[in-house]
């Protein structure tokens, strides 16, 4: 995926999410500012992850959306429990925790882990490979030679 | 609390301190540069940094803070302390580009990368440094205050005895090894904080059975009250407090779940070690080292509040006088061993970040602002000058940690929220666009300064920020979009004047 020449225009998405999710919080829409956030961090990663302006579709799907479709479905699932049983006892539970906690537990925090975490030590080459770490030296290397010999 | 184990508290969190010192007292010899004083640049493997990092993220706040919050409100805050995907999130984000800064030039700190970003613009580089500042300044001062108070009452000392047996200490060993001492130093107060969590989290199932329990005992307590040396006092309970956002406003929700997320990428004492880590590759083994400590710390946390809620609502203990005494309460109904283990792990937490963000003001002080202003020292003359710096501001904090109470809480306003104002139009936002120009941050960061003093003013005089959002959402928001906007019309730093080498990070 080339995303270089598209990064002023993703910069200008995450300022405007920052904007929106702000207001949302003034305005009391904070779950649509809460799945907003989902995609402003999204697309900061998917700048960071990239190797000149280029995204491995790999490590795109894996970690990166895999984790955002599991925040926002997990999101989802707490508030609709949140609603569900507010003011009174859930009349089950989920590993012990209260139906909408238990959607926190599994997908926000462990599934935050083995999606991001995991997932970059899987596809680390695809973030960052030996080769790459290499030619950045030499480039760097080359460029600071050129700039002594001037 | 008897004699006996307050000696046994007394000696474990002596040991602490000791072996502390004598790991910084070590650790000296490997500063002998520039880098490596104040950076610990490219020195260390992955699991000390990962210990380092978390123990320096999780401050004496989240061992007492978070417990109590829990404690008060239920799960509003469990968001923040569940955060544990963040440090792969920065790693994913931001982390080469800041681990391949130091392969351009000599990093030491982050004032340096921002030179090599910006041309060594010197207004950019005094303003990350002020608003830094003030930052590190309050999370030292609270760090101070809350501990010293703490082992002051437990002891039965002066506050500024207990004050300068802990923090001079600290202050001793981190102006003799600076940065390589502090990540040292930091890595053992995490395993420190680590072994207590698991400890404490076997504890709460101890006490509890389980998670389920303290769901029923929550939801069904409704309101507790006992007498506490003549006063009344009533705990509300309410089902709503276990649900996943708890009982406070949504946008309070929203924010501590996207705020320590992201803004995790944006903290000193997570970029710092980014460059601290010797081979970059060993990044994402960083990340889940830090994620699976980070995981044990934030449990430890929840557990301590959970647990809390599960013995007031059982009417075993009585409800507590404020939130805060919640690990403590905790920690004296399970007895002596969970106490010694307590203590010194808000010890640990204290000291490690004290000691992250003395060095930090530090080396503001002694080498980023006077480079600022055009006073350049050679390297030995450098870490002359801040082993002396260290030296005196710890000196200063500790006084006045101790001696301006309300001063202390002013400034405890600025924290998490303040340093990502200045993080993210720097250094997230320059290295992740090549168009992010010095005028457009040096106007970002303007506007970062004012409202960060302009909030401190606001909250003072009792504002209501719209929607109960926390205040620093705004401040954030208003630096980036200014930042944004001026880079859109202005040049500086880009294009043709964007280093080359620079350029290559940005794409790497």
């Amino acid at each position: 995926m080339d995303i270089g020449k598209k990064s002023t225009g993703i910069i200008l998405i995450i300022t405007s999410l920052w904007v929106f999710i702000t207001i949302c919080g003034w305005n009391g829409n904070w779950f649509v500012g809460l799945i907003s956030s989902v995609v402003l961090m999204l697309l900061y990663m998917m700048l960071g992850a990239s190797k000149n302006g280029k995204l491995s579709k790999k490590l795109f799907m894996y970690p990166l959306l895999s984790w955002g479709v599991l925040w926002i479905v997990g999101f989802y699932f707490s508030k609709y429990y949140a609603d569900v049983f507010a003011g009174k006892m859930p009349n089950f539970s989920i590993l012990g925790f209260h139906p909408s906690f238990a959607f926190t537990i599994l997908t926000y925090w462990i599934g935050g882990v083995l999606t991001l975490t995991v997932g970059l030590n899987i596809f680390t080459d695809h973030w960052l490979s030996d080769e790459d770490w290499d030619n950045f030296k030499e480039k760097i290397k080359a460029i600071n030679s050129a700039k002594e010999e001037c | 609390m008897e004699g006996g184990i307050k000696f046994l508290i007394l000696s474990f969190s002596f040991a602490v301190i000791i072996i502390s010192f004598l790991i910084g007292w070590a650790a000296k010899k490997k500063a002998s540069d520039a880098q490596s004083f104040f950076g610990g640049t490219a020195l260390f493997g992955p699991i000390t940094v990962s210990l380092s990092t978390i123990a320096a993220v999780a401050s004496a706040f989240a061992i007492v803070g978070v417990p109590g919050i829990i404690y008060s409100f239920g799960n509003t805050m469990t968001l923040w302390m569940l955060s544990s995907g963040a440090f792969a999130m920065a790693y994913l984000a931001i982390g080469k580009k800041v681990r391949a800064m130091a392969e351009v030039g000599p990093i030491a700190s982050l004032g340096d990368i921002s030179d090599l970003r910006y041309n060594g613009h010197r207004g950019i580089k005094a303003l990350l440094s002020i608003v830094l500042f003030l930052g590190a300044i309050a999370y030292l001062a609270s760090q101070i205050s809350a501990t010293s108070t703490l082992f002051a009452h437990l002891l039965g000392w002066d506050p500024i005895m207990a004050g300068f047996f802990i923090f001079g200490i600290l202050t001793i060993y981190t102006s003799l090894s600076g940065e390589v001492g502090g990540v040292l130093t930091q890595a053992f107060q995490g395993l420190i904080m680590v072994v207590a969590g698991i400890i404490m989290i076997f504890s709460f199932f101890s006490i509890t059975g389980g998670f389920e329990n303290v769901v029923e005992v929550v939801s069904t307590a409704g309101k507790v009250t006992a007498d506490s040396a003549g006063k009344e006092i009533t705990k509300t309970f309410s089902p709503g407090m276990m649900n996943a956002w708890g009982v406070l406003p949504g946008s309070i929700a929203m924010a501590w779940m996207f705020i320590p997320i992201l803004g995790t990428m944006g903290q000193p004492q997570v970029l710092t070690r980014m460059y601290a880590l010797k081979n970059p590759k060993d990044m994402p083994k960083l990340g889940l080292y830090a994620a699976l400590g980070h995981m044990i710390v934030g449990l430890f946390a929840i557990a301590m509040g959970y647990a809390a809620l599960y013995l007031v609502g059982k009417g075993t203990i009585p409800p507590l006088l404020k939130g805060d005494n919640a690990i403590f309460a905790v920690a004296d109904h399970v007895g002596v061993y969970a106490q010694l283990f307590v203590y010194a792990a808000i010890l640990a937490a204290s000291m490690s970040t004290a000691s992250m963000f003395l060095t930090l003001s530090s080396n503001i002080i002694s080498r980023d602002l006077p480079s600022a202003l055009g006073k350049k020292l050679d390297s030995k003359k450098q870490i002359q000058v801040s082993r002396i710096t260290t030296f005196v501001i710890g000196i200063f904090a500790i006084l006045f940690a101790l001696t301006s109470g309300e001063a202390v809480a002013i400034l405890g306003t600025f924290g998490w929220g303040t340093l990502m104002s200045a993080t993210f139009p720097v250094f997230i936002t320059g290295l992740l666009w090549k168009r992010a120009s010095s005028q457009g941050v040096f106007y970002g960061l303007i506007t970062a300064l004012t409202l960060n003093v302009t909030a401190l003013i606001l909250n003072r005089t009792g504002f209501k920020w719209p929607g109960g959002l926390p205040w620093y959402v705004n401040v954030i928001t208003a630096a980036l979009v200014v930042t944004v906007a001026v880079s859109l019309f202005t040049k500086g730093a880009t294009g043709n004047e964007l280093d080359e080498r620079i350029e290559t990070v940005i794409d790497l």
